[in-house]
């Protein structure tokens, strides 16, 4: 009852009305984050949260009160700890706020006139003086600083539409005919390079299953429906196999500053079996996975879901004699890796650092 | 913008299914309408009491929120005012929640019938709703069941009423709880529910035979289902619940639905699920495996890491081995929090403890060298050094001192100190409260010690600077109460019954149709039936004239209402063992009524004479089961007429000997307890004929049962 009469007195105020159902959609994107992934990984690929979280942020612009860009950062900023701390382990939002606080810094510095911003070399001095650059240098105001950062996310949010398709179109450049490739578990991305290859190409793919989600029966599945020749194997034939395959291609949930891998449970497997047999490890990944997260950030690094999966419920009286876990994700580390393939182009995980500085600015990344 | 025009096809897609769907209601009961948890739920609500440091509620809410609810409905009756408080300053009623919770409280409640017969009466649904109770915790995806359940109503046109959703777990399973064991039968293809059945304390089931000739092909018999307690109900559970007064629980909904299928075509499905998580805590040692599950991970998303109640400063991480801390814990040296450990915030742990399997509230203080297994601690709760806890609840603001071992399944409440030196034993339960002021009206929830003027704390109990009463009820005899006061409540029915029957001069055949009526209603068997049925008519005089009356008053207005309602007991006492079961009744009746046990004599005569009772059965009874002094007693005041019968017919000597020197010393102890013997000698007289008459059949039984 009391709930109808507050929407009551919203109504009566546009801007409050506007802000209540701001929060409202802020809410509801929470609680989906929150419940989001029930065991077998996120419903929605990673690159839908990344368009959903750009998009809400970009209604936070709009929509939100502030009156310079600094009221405006701190406001994203509020939000996006928020949001972080909703599920740590999806780190894409987090990388999205992060763009769009370096959006802002741009829009400002050119609203100002000044290229200090947009100026990207960084050097030692820089990142030690960087400090001084603060807040209060926010404070101007400009009329057109709302309509130009908005303007911004868009081109943000259609960077994000065609990631896949970028990464999809290079898939030529990469498989060769009559290869044999391995997977891992499924990747949107990773299938969709595939298909695309696969319209000029003959090749034979090798789906490792990824137990105990299976996600790779699916992948298969899917990609015989796009008649290719599927296998798919068991985590344990990944080693055995190996010496057949002439790339791994695989995905990843996220790239850590360091060229790392944070992926799918089974994937170190699958590169430390490319190691030893000298076929190459590609990674496609796209832009919206970097993350300045290093990988010893241990609590949030690890995700465990139910045990289900590993030792069902139904079992019965085992289950209180024994303790099941299952994480999701294993860490791979950069040496392992041989190419990333992002959106904007192949590059080496060494390379990752300067992704990295050109993505993000150093002053955000802890939010 | 192509993700603008995705986002907007999204939204016309939804809004079309609100059209077709009204948005998706609950009922949420936050009573347990028991006392499985006193005397813990007698400071706190059940509903409040915290599981892994978050209310219980919050779980069942969070439940139904992300299973799309939209519009909960709480039904608060004990402490309501308190579940009010917490449901005010949770996030469920800030303006932006999803789901809109309405809190409805009375305290005229006093059972899950009661709630939905207000549902029905308030007009409170309008769509197919989830019933739940406060206490559950799940995380199972009930949409498909919500789908299954609405297509079924589609086009069997509201036959189905209810879905009930059950979890698939062997039996033995530790989440499993033994009083909501239940053995179903079911149609495999249109999962509707043939038989239902709890079976607790069963060691044979029966199943009625029209349940396989229902001529579907394949049907299950399953053991295998966890009761999730989540129902999906269509409106007319409500109703149903109105037009039939005497549905307490959703126990006697369900085999009242089944019972009358046929009559009223409603019919009960199930939905089994394998996946998700749902158990509800019903008592303390599923509050144990729930609570370890929980802090296991099965109930993921709903893990303590997540905060999925939004509250400031209830984070916590999450480390290896389920370990998980909140915020500003301290651990001291050499400690070890080995696996499935949840800390509080601001709690402080101190040197060399070992800790597995536990959870520890907020601000709790603990010292060195204790150990902590499977322990429960609420908030603000302090252990000094050198403790080890096992398998128990500590409840909030408790205090246990020094070197006190506190064994498996104890229970300290609110604010109970003990110790020091002391180890309590397996299954003790200790709280301020002291158990016989239960039935006073406690508005104040914490009793000083100053208040505490008829008790003291017994030292011995509690250790030296304890406070605190132990309290004697096991977890277990709640049962019974409750058995018991279904059975006082049938009791109460059936007489009023032949009360009315005999104002009204109603014949005993109609009579017999009422109480089979009224067995149905209360689910008894058939042995209680007739067991209350001797009860109440035995009773009856001491219910019309009050309990001064003489030993032959009593006698003078029995007798003939005996002989009205003989057609009565015959219905019900057919059988051997229904005899045996009589007597017994009468038996307990005039242990209790002592002063009138040389009635009793003359009550077996006339139930002999009316042929309601068999002279094989009496001698039986007579000569077995004397199983403590009272009854020895009773039995020797009979003994007068074993005395009789073996004078006259002069048969098995060793009989006749055992028969004086039983009624000599009955004789005896009478003038010396109450001084009434004359009576007995009378009716001893009469006693005679009969069994004088019975004798040569009846000496083998007795012979036999001396072998």
């Amino acid at each position: 009852m009391g709930s109808a009469i507050e929407a009551k007195t919203h109504k009566n105020m546009p801007g409050a009305d506007k802000e209540a159902d701001l929060t409202e959609r802020i809410e509801a994107f929470l609680a989906d984050l929150k419940r989001g992934g029930c065991g077998t990984g996120p419903i929605r690929g990673s690159g839908e949260t990344a368009r959903e979280t750009t998009a809400l942020l970009r209604k936070v612009t709009a929509q939100a009160r502030w009156s310079s860009a600094g009221d405006l950062m701190e406001i994203i900023r509020k939000e996006g700890r928020r949001m972080t701390a909703a599920q740590p382990s999806e780190t894409t939002v987090g990388n999205m706020v992060l763009r769009v606080l370096k959006i802002i810094r741009e829009e400002y510095a050119r609203s100002r006139g000044s290229s200090e911003e947009t100026d990207q070399q960084e050097s030692l001095h820089k990142l030690l003086t960087s400090g001084g650059l603060s807040e209060e240098n926010f404070r101007q105001h400009f009329v057109h600083l709302k309509a130009n950062v908005i303007e911004a996310i868009n081109e943000l949010l259609t960077e994000l539409e065609g990631t896949t398709d970028n990464i999809a179109m290079q898939a030529l450049e990469h498989i060769h005919s009559n290869e044999v490739i391995m997977t891992v578990g499924r990747s949107r991305t990773v299938e969709a390079f595939l298909k695309d290859a696969a319209r000029k190409r003959k090749f034979h793919v090798i789906v490792a299953e990824c137990a105990p989600f299976c996600q790779g029966h699916e992948m298969a599945t899917n990609l015989s429906k796009a008649s290719i020749e599927t296998t798919v194997i068991a985590d344990a034939a990944i080693f055995a196999v190996m010496s057949r395959v002439n790339k791994v291609i695989i995905g990843t949930q996220t790239v850590l500053a360091n060229g790392g891998l944070r992926a799918v449970n089974g994937t170190h497997t699958v590169a430390l079996a490319a190691r030893h047999h000298s076929t190459p490890l590609i990674v496609c990944a796209p832009m919206f996975k970097l993350s300045p997260q290093f990988p010893n950030e241990e609590d949030t690094f690890h995700k465990f879901v139910s045990p289900h999966e590993v030792l069902p419920f139904t079992e019965g009286e085992i289950l209180s004699k024994v303790n099941v876990h299952c994480p999701v994700f294993d860490y791979v580390p950069p040496e392992l890796i041989t190419l990333f393939i992002s959106n904007i182009g192949g590059n080496a995980p060494s390379y990752i650092y300067r992704l990295m500085s050109e993505l993000y600015h150093p002053e955000d990344h802890d939010l | 913008m192509s993700s603008r025009g995705g986002k907007q096809k999204k939204g016309n897609v939804t809004s079309e299914q609100e059209e077709e769907e009204q948005p998706l209601q609950a009922v949420l009961v936050a009573d347990s309408f028991n006392r499985r948890f006193f005397p813990i739920s007698k400071d706190q609500p059940r509903a409040l009491l915290p599981l892994g440091n978050v209310a219980m509620i919050d779980y069942t809410l969070e439940f139904l929120t992300s299973t799309g609810v939209q519009e909960t409905f709480v039904f608060c009756c004990w402490m309501s005012n308190k579940i009010k408080d917490h449901l005010l300053k949770s996030k469920w009623c800030r303006p932006t929640s999803p789901n809109v919770v309405h809190i409805i409280t009375s305290d005229l409640y006093r059972s899950l019938g009661d709630v939905l017969r207000d549902v029905d009466a308030k007009n409170l649904v309008r769509n197919d709703f989830i019933l739940v109770y406060g206490d559950v915790v799940s995380n199972i995806d009930v949409s498909q069941a919500l789908q299954e359940h609405r297509h079924r109503r589609k086009v069997d046109k509201n036959i189905s009423v209810m879905t009930m959703v059950f979890k698939e777990s062997s039996p033995g399973h530790k989440t499993r709880c033994e009083e909501d064991d239940v053995i179903v039968a079911m149609d495999s293809k249109s999962k509707r529910v043939l038989h239902y059945q709890k079976t607790q304390g069963l060691k044979k089931l029966q199943f009625p035979m029209n349940i396989f000739q229902h001529g579907s092909d394949e049907f299950e018999i399953r053991h295998d289902l966890l009761d999730c307690h989540i129902s999906i109900c269509s409106p007319q559970v409500a109703e149903l619940f109105t037009d039939n007064f005497d549905y307490q629980t959703r126990n006697d909904f369900v085999r009242g639905i089944l019972v009358n299928e046929e009559i009223l075509g409603n019919q009960i499905h199930l939905y089994v699920t394998q996946d998700g998580y749902g158990a509800r805590v019903s008592n303390l040692q599923m509050y144990d495996s729930v609570s370890l599950d929980m802090v296991r991970r099965w109930v993921y998303p709903l893990t303590p890491e997540a905060n999925f109640t939004d509250q400031q400063g209830q984070g916590c991480t999450h480390s290896r081995h389920n370990v998980y801390r909140g915020a500003e814990v301290s651990l001291g040296h050499g400690s070890q929090m080995e696996e499935n450990v949840l800390i509080g915030r601001d709690t402080s742990i101190g040197a060399n403890c070992h800790i597995s399997n536990s959870v520890i509230g907020n601000n709790c203080t603990i010292g060195d060298n204790v150990v902590l297994d499977r322990a429960h601690m609420w908030n603000n709760v302090h252990v000094s050094s050198n403790v080890e806890i096992h398998q128990s609840v500590v409840c909030d603001g408790a205090v246990v001192k020094e070197a006190v071992r506190l064994n498996k399944q104890c229970v300290l409440a609110y604010n109970v100190v003990i110790g020091p030196n002391l180890s309590l034993p397996e299954g003790t339960v200790v709280s301020m409260h002291h158990p016989e002021e239960e039935e006073e009206d406690d508005d104040d929830e914490f009793l000083s010690d100053d208040q505490e003027v008829g008790h003291t704390f017994n030292p011995a109990e509690v250790g030296p600077e304890g406070k605190g009463y132990i309290w004697k009820a096991s977890m277990n005899d709640t049962e019974d109460e409750e058995l018991a006061q279904c059975l006082w409540a049938f009791q109460l029915e059936v007489l009023g019954t032949l009360q009315r029957g005999l104002e009204e001069n109603i014949v005993c055949d109609n009579l017999v149709l009422e109480i089979n009526s009224l067995k149905y209603a209360y689910n008894i068997t058939l042995k209680e039936v007739m067991q209350i049925l001797t009860r109440v008519v035995l009773e009856y005089p001491f219910q019309q004239q009050g309990t001064q009356l003489t030993t032959l008053q009593y006698t003078g207005s029995l007798l003939p209402l005996l002989k009205t309602w003989s057609p009565v007991f015959k219905n019900y006492i057919k059988r051997a063992q229904d005899h045996l079961d009589c007597l017994s009744a009468v038996e307990e009746l005039f242990l209790e009524q002592d002063t009138h046990q040389t009635a009793m004599v003359k009550v077996l005569m006339k139930m002999y004479q009316l042929e309601i009772l068999e002279e094989e059965a009496i001698l039986k009874w007579f000569s077995t089961g004397a199983t403590n002094d009272k009854s020895r007693q009773l039995r020797k005041n009979q003994g007068v007429s074993t005395t009789y019968r073996a004078y006259t017919e002069q048969q098995e000597r060793h009989c006749v000997g055992k028969g004086i020197f039983f009624s000599m010393e009955g004789a005896v102890r009478r003038t010396s307890v109450c001084g009434t013997v004359r009576p007995v000698q009378t009716p001893g007289l009469n006693t005679e004929v009969f069994l004088s008459s019975s004798a040569p059949e009846v000496y083998p039984v007795v012979e036999r049962s001396r072998g």
